[in-house]
C-alpha cells in the first residue's frame, strides 16, 4: 500500500499519546519549530522546560535554549530574541511571574508576540504547590492575549494557536497559555499530537521592523516625553487586542477544520439550552463542573456549565449572551482579590462588570477556592445548591463562599 | 570579519552611528564614550540600552533617534538578557538558515546602575554563555545620575550623592568603597576579553571596543565616564579629568586576554590625587587628610597592580577603606 492510501486511514485513527499536559505543550513549541527558548525553574511549569531541553539535546529539534538567571532574565531574552525576529517561548508560575512582571509588561507594550506557558500555582507566602489564578490574573492589564486550557490536549492546540494569533500583523501582542498547575501541568491524558495535516497552519514570523542590520535601522520604545506619542501608542495596544478577536476566530476555525476536533473560540457551554442556574468557570475542573451539571440533569435540575476559554480578550459579549436568560450564576473561583468589591475574586469581579451591561442581570455567587486545598465536586453541587435557594429566595444571602475553608467563613 | 586596530582618529572614519538627535548634557562623557564603541563597533550592529542617562537623555523632549544602528531599550535590569537574546536570536536564525550567514555584534551599552546593581546577576549569566560578538560596555559615571545623582555600587568613597549626602553627623558622604566590577566578571571562565578604559588616552577605548569583539566570545569594557552634573565639575573638564583619573592612578587602565592580565597604562610617576579631586564637586566637603588617606589606599592599589602586571595574573587588590577612626 503507497503512503497515500495510508493516510487517510492513520486520519481516521489518531495515534493517541499519553502526556502531561507540560510534555503536550513542548510538542507544540517543537511543531511550532520555536527559535529561541528561555527557562528557569519554578514549580508547576518546569516539566515543559525539561521536556524541551531534552529534546534540543537529542536533536529532535534545534532551538537556542538559554538557562538564564532569574524569571525576568527569562522573559527579556524572550522578548529581545522576538524583536530580531525569533520565535520565542518562555513561561513560569507563581511568584516566578511576579518576578518578571517588569519584562512581562514591557513585552506587551513592545508589541512582542512572545508565547508564554503560565503553570497556575498559588502565590507565596508561605510557599504552596496548590493552584491559584492570580499569579496570571495579575497580568490582564497589559495587553497580553490570555487564553486557559482544560486539559492536555487542549493545551497542546492552544500553543499552536496561540503563535498564529500573537504573529498575525493584526494583533501582534504576546500570548500566555495559562493551565492549571498540577491538574494539567502534571497528570497525563490521552493526547492527540497534530498530524502533517497541521503544515501551513502557522506561516513563518516575519516581525514588521526587525532588529536587524539587514533592515533599515529602528530605534524602538525610545524613551519619550508623555505628551508625544504616548496616548496613541497606547491606542496601538487596544485597537491590537480588538482586533485580536477576529483572528482568534479565525485561527480557532482553521484549526478545527485541519485537525477535525472542534472547538468554540470563546465560549464553551454545556446543557446551557434551557438552563435557569449556569456554573461560570475556567480551566481544568470545567470537567468536573460539567459532571455535576450532568449529574444534576438527570435530577431534572436545569443546570449549565459555561467555561472561558479566553482571559484576555475578556468574552463579555459572548457571555452576556449566554448568562442573561439565567437566574443565578455558580462562580467556581480560584482567584482572591483583598479588599476588593464585595470582597470576591478577582475572576468574579470580572464577570460582574460584564454582565453590568447585559440587559437582565442573574444572581452571581462566587464561590472561592483561595490556597490551594482542592475541592471536590461535593463542593461544586454545594454551590449549585446554595445558588438556587438564593434564586428562590430572590436574593442572596450572601455573595462570596469559601467552601473548602474549614472553621468559620466570616 | 577581523577589525583592525586604530593608530589615529583620523583611520576611524568621519561615519558615526551615534550621532546628532539626543540632548545629554554639555560635557557628558557617557555620550561621547557612546560615539566613540559604536564608531569602533561599525555598522553591522545591534546596539541594546539598559535604562539609565543613555536610555532617558538619548530620547525623551523630541521624536528624535541619535541611533544609525538597529537600537532597542532593555529594562534596568535587563542588559545581560537583553543581549544574550539578541544574539540568541541571531544565531538560532543563521544555523536554521532563516537568515543570512553574517557577523553581527551586539553592544550592551549600560551604565553603574544597570551592570554594578539591578542587572549583575543577568550580566553575570550573560557572560557564562558563548555568544561570538557580544559586548558589554560598563558607562561608569559613577552614581544614578539620571535620576538626580544617587550613589550606586561603584561610586567612589568620599562621593556626596543625594542618597550619600556629607551632613553634621556623616561627615564623609559615599562610605562605601567603589566596586571593581571588571575584575568580577573577569572571574568567568568563558569571558574572552575583559578591560577597563577612560576616554584618554584617545584611542583606548576604540582599540578595546574592537579587540573585544574579534575576542570569539563574550566580553565586557568598563568605561570610567566623567559626569559634570554628578561629580560637579566645569563641562569643559571632562576629557582633563578622564587623563587626570588615569594619571594620578585613580583609575587603573587594564585588560584580562583569555586569561593573561596586562596594564594598557602606567602612570609614569604616580601623582596624589588631589588635583583630580579638587576639581570635582563632589568632594569638596574632604579634608585634605581625608584626600591623603585615599592617596595611601590607591598607593596600595598601585602595587598589587604592578605585580599582577609583572606576572600577567590577577591579584585582587584588597584594600581597607580610610574611613577615619
Amino acid at each position: 500500500m503507497s503512503a497515500v492510501t495510508a493516510r487517510p486511514v492513520q486520519r481516521l485513527v489518531p495515534r493517541m499519546r499519553i502526556w502531561t499536559g507540560t510534555r503536550a505543550i513542548a510538542e507544540a513549541v517543537k511543531i511550532a519549530d520555536v527559535d529561541v527558548i528561555a527557562a528557569y525553574p519554578i514549580r508547576p511549569y518546569t516539566g515543559v522546560m525539561n521536556e524541551l531541553a531534552r529534546m534540543i539535546s537529542d536533536g529532535e529539534f534545534s532551538a537556542e535554549i538559554i538557562v538564564a538567571d532569574s524569571e525576568h532574565s527569562q522573559f527579556e531574552i524572550a522578548k529581545h530574541a522576538s524583536a530580531v525576529g525569533a520565535r520565542t517561548f518562555v513561561g513560569s508560575s507563581g511568584v516566578g511571574l511576579l518576578y518578571a512582571a517588569e519584562a512581562i509588561t514591557v513585552t506587551a507594550l513592545a508589541q512582542l508576540p512572545v508565547v508564554a506557558l503560565a503553570g497556575c500555582r498559588a502565590l507565596d507566602d508561605p510557599g504552596n504547590f496548590g493552584m491559584e489564578w492570580n499569579d496570571t490574573l495579575v497580568f490582564r492589564d497589559f495587553g497580553w492575549l490570555v487564553s486557559w486550557a482544560k486539559d492536555a490536549q487542549e493545551a497542546l492546540d492552544m500553543t499552536l494557536v496561540a503563535y498564529r494569533v500573537s504573529e498575525d500583523r493584526r494583533v501582534l501582542l504576546p500570548h500566555f497559555v495559562a493551565v492549571d498547575g498540577a491538574t494539567i501541568t502534571h497528570i497525563a491524558s490521552p493526547v492527540s499530537p497534530p498530524d502533517e495535516r497541521i503544515e501551513g497552519f502557522l506561516p513563518p514570523y516575519k516581525p514588521p521592523y526587525p532588529l536587524d542590520p539587514e533592515y533599515e535601522p529602528v530605534t524602538k520604545a525610545q524613551h519619550i516625553a508623555p505628551s508625544l506619542i504616548g496616548t496613541e501608542q497606547r491606542k496601538v495596544v487596544d485597537v491590537s487586542m480588538k482586533r485580536s478577536r477576529g483572528v482568534i476566530e479565525e485561527a480557532w476555525r482553521d484549526f478545527s477544520r485541519r485537525v477535525g476536533r472542534s472547538y468554540p473560540p470563546f465560549l464553551e457551554s454545556a446543557y446551557m439550552d434551557d438552563a435557569e442556574l449556569a456554573i461560570v468557570t475556567m480551566g481544568a475542573y470545567t470537567k468536573d463542573a460539567v459532571y455535576v451539571g450532568q449529574k444534576l440533569r438527570e435530577r431534572g435540575e436545569r443546570v449549565g456549565v459555561v467555561r472561558l476559554r479566553y482571559w484576555r480578550p475578556y468574552p463579555a459579549q459572548e457571555l452576556r449572551e449566554s448568562l442573561e436568560d439565567v437566574k443565578g450564576i455558580a462562580v467556581l473561583d480560584f482567584s482572591y482579590s483583598f479588599g476588593s468589591p464585595d470582597m470576591g475574586g478577582a475572576f468574579y469581579n470580572e464577570l460582574r462588570a460584564a454582565l453590568y451591561e447585559a440587559y437582565q442581570k442573574p444572581l452571581i455567587l462566587d464561590f472561592l477556592f483561595a490556597g490551594g486545598r482542592e475541592p471536590n465536586v461535593e463542593h461544586f453541587e454545594k454551590a449549585v445548591e446554595i445558588t438556587k435557594r438564593a434564586v428562590e429566595r430572590g436574593r442572596p444571602e450572601r455573595l462570596v463562599y469559601w467552601l473548602t475553608l474549614r472553621g468559620e467563613d466570616i | 570579519m577581523s577589525l583592525q586596530p586604530i593608530r589615529t582618529p583620523k583611520e576611524l572614519g568621519s561615519i558615526d552611528y551615534y550621532t546628532s538627535g539626543h540632548r545629554t548634557c554639555a560635557g557628558c562623557g557617557p555620550a561621547i564614550g557612546y560615539r566613540l564603541a559604536t564608531k569602533a563597533a561599525g555598522p553591522k550592529t545591534v546596539l541594546l540600552g539598559p535604562t539609565g542617562c543613555m536610555y532617558v537623555a538619548n530620547g525623551h523632549q523630541f521624536l528624535t533617534s541619535p541611533y544609525a544602528v538597529p537600537w532597542f531599550h532593555t529594562q534596568l535590569g535587563g542588559g545581560g538578557a537583553a543581549g544574550i537574546g539578541t544574539a540568541a536570536a541571531f544565531r538560532a536564525l543563521i544555523s536554521k538558515g532563516k537568515r543570512k550567514r553574517e557577523e553581527i555584534n551586539v553592544l550592551v551599552y549600560g551604565g553603574d546602575g544597570g551592570f554594578a546593581d539591578i542587572g549583575y546577576a543577568g550580566l553575570s549569566m550573560a557572560l557564562t554563555y558563548d555568544y561570538q560578538r557580544l559586548l558589554y560596555i560598563l558607562y561608569d559615571n559613577e552614581s544614578y545620575a539620571n535620576t538626580g545623582i544617587q550613589a550606586s555600587s561603584t561610586t567612589p568613597w568620599g562621593a556626596t550623592t543625594t542618597f550619600t549626602p556629607t551632613g553634621k553627623v556623616k561627615r564623609i558622604g559615599n562610605e562605601r568603597m567603589k566596586k571593581n566590577v571588571a575584575l568580577t566578571i573577569a572571574a568567568h571562565p568563558g569571558v574572552r576579553y575583559v578591560a577597563t578604559s577612560a576616554l584618554y588616552p584617545p584611542m583606548d577605548l576604540v582599540n578595546k571596543v574592537r579587540k573585544a569583539l574579534n575576542s570569539g566570545g563574550p566580553a565586557f569594557i568598563q568605561i570610567l565616564t566623567p559626569c559634570p552634573k554628578g561629580w560637579f565639575f566645569d563641562p569643559k573638564h571632562t576629557i582633563t579629568l578622564s587623563r587626570l583619573a588615569v594619571e594620578t592612578g585613580a583609575w587603573a587602565l587594564w585588560e584580562y586576554e583569555e586569561g593573561t592580565f596586562s596594564l594598557t597604562y602606567k602612570p609614569p610617576k604616580r601623582q596624589g590625587l588631589r588635583e583630580y579631586m579638587r576639581m570635582q564637586g563632589r568632594f569638596t566637603h574632604l579634608s585634605d587628610e581625608d584626600i591623603e588617606r585615599l592617596d595611601r589606599v590607591i598607593e596600595e592599589q598601585w602595587k598589587l597592580w604592578l605585580e599582577s602586571d609583572r606576572q600577567r595574573r590577577i591579584i585582587l587588590p584588597w584594600t581597607p577603606p580610610p574611613t577615619p577612626l
